[in-house]
């Protein structure tokens, strides 16, 4: 996974070591998922040295849910978009998801790499600036849910259309909001990916809102954007 | 939310999950040459520090890692230790400004509302947008841990 992940909750009393189940939830997700790791479950499916009926239950669970991404955003979310096996897009946000519910906390934020779960908010979340890191573009107070943005920043353009094996051209980045992380995220990775026509697109998607920031500094929102989600809203896929 | 947090405890425990000391990252960018320098730059060298005011933990020290720079951008994260534990990362320096980009003309989709992008700051719990999958941001931090096994 190849990120931090930071836990911050408001909570008087609060022990640390309370979020010792779900960090160690993380780390055994990153064993067998980790593409990193000769010896995860991942790598050694790619290396056809682990056949997918013998992988671990939760890897399977991960790249179904994977397939039905792909098939609902028309290829753009493609776990081997870059020709090798890479569940990564959506295990960030499904295992973040899962270690939310390890913590018992009343106020809970889970920052994966600027992606997070909130619960018991008010949360302000600032949106960051995709040109200039030191500043925001936007701001949300949120109760509970998840924030997702895809964005090329300066690591280089590291997600590309599936379609063109190419980054996409004249997208910025994409917000998305919703009530999972696994989904908000995988989506704000395909609305990303579809390039320009990724916030029509993004308008289409139940449960969630989106907030697209093209080239040239146009600002394209789904209504919904900036609100508070639909806490019980279901996800729009698997 | 002052008022708010006055009230309450935060809390802040980060793992890493990354591998990057063994294999770095590999990428898809087919326009290297644009891209990030691979070997970043360090500034200065990392250095102990004391902790801020707003951390009185007991037993509590911070380690400030090197600024990193590439092209777009410069990094520097203090880690924050109780005992062995990393408890805390703060991003002290941050910079940068992206390549210039052109403009678009395409019409905006008639279900989306249309708004011009400003660069604001404010008072925010948290931030979205992955400064901290950067490289030069975990090799900041990953100085700051180096130093702080240094100096125990």
């Amino acid at each position: 996974m190849g990120m931090p992940v930071t836990a911050r909750v408001r909570d008087a009393g609060f022990r640390p070591g309370r979020l010792d189940a779900a960090f160690a939830w993380l780390r055994h997700v990153d064993r067998l998922f980790s593409t990193y790791r000769p010896g995860s479950e991942v790598r050694r499916l790619e290396a056809g040295t682990l056949a997918l009926g013998d992988a671990d239950p939760l890897v399977r669970e991960v790249l179904e849910r994977c397939e039905a991404l792909r098939v609902q955003t028309g290829g753009a979310f493609d776990a081997r978009a870059g020709g090798r096996l890479d569940p990564s897009g959506l295990v960030k946000g499904w295992a973040l998801d899962r270690a939310a519910a390890l913590v018992a906390a009343d106020s809970l934020c889970l920052d994966g790499g600027g992606d997070l779960v909130l619960r018991g908010g008010p949360w302000r979340v600032g949106i960051r600036h995709p040109l200039r890191r030191d500043r925001l573009a936007a701001v949300l107070e949120l109760r509970e849910g998840a924030v997702a943005t895809s964005a090329t920043y300066e690591r280089g353009e590291h997600i590309v259309d599936p379609h063109t094996r190419r980054p996409p051209r004249r997208v910025l980045s994409v917000t998305v909001t919703g009530p999972q992380l696994a989904t908000a995220d995988a989506y704000a990775t395909a609305a990303f990916a579809m390039g320009a026509g990724g916030p029509a697109w993004s308008a289409g998607l139940r449960g969630h809102d989106a907030m697209t920031i093209l080239e040239g500094g146009r600002v394209l929102s789904t209504p919904g954007f900036g609100g508070v989600p639909a806490v019980a809203a279901a996800p729009a896929a698997a | 939310m002052k008022a708010l947090a006055a009230l309450v405890v935060t809390v802040v425990v980060v793992v890493l999950l990354a591998r990057f000391e063994t294999e770095p990252p590999r990428t898809r960018n087919p326009n290297a040459a644009l891209g990030p320098v691979r070997t970043p730059r360090a500034l200065a060298r990392p250095a102990a520090t004391a902790a801020p005011d707003r951390r009185s933990g007991e037993g509590e020290r911070s380690f400030l890692g090197p600024a990193m720079t590439t092209p777009f951008s410069a990094i520097q994260v203090r880690g924050f230790f109780t005992g062995r534990r990393l408890t805390g990362v703060e991003t002290v320096l941050l910079t940068g400004d992206g390549p210039h980009t052109e403009a678009l003309n395409a019409r905006a989709e008639p279900i989306l509302r249309e708004s011009v992008l400003e660069a604001g700051s404010a008072d925010v719990d948290v931030v979205s947008g992955a400064t901290s999958t950067s490289r030069i941001w975990l090799d900041s931090l990953q100085g700051a841990i180096a130093e702080a096994r240094r100096g125990r």
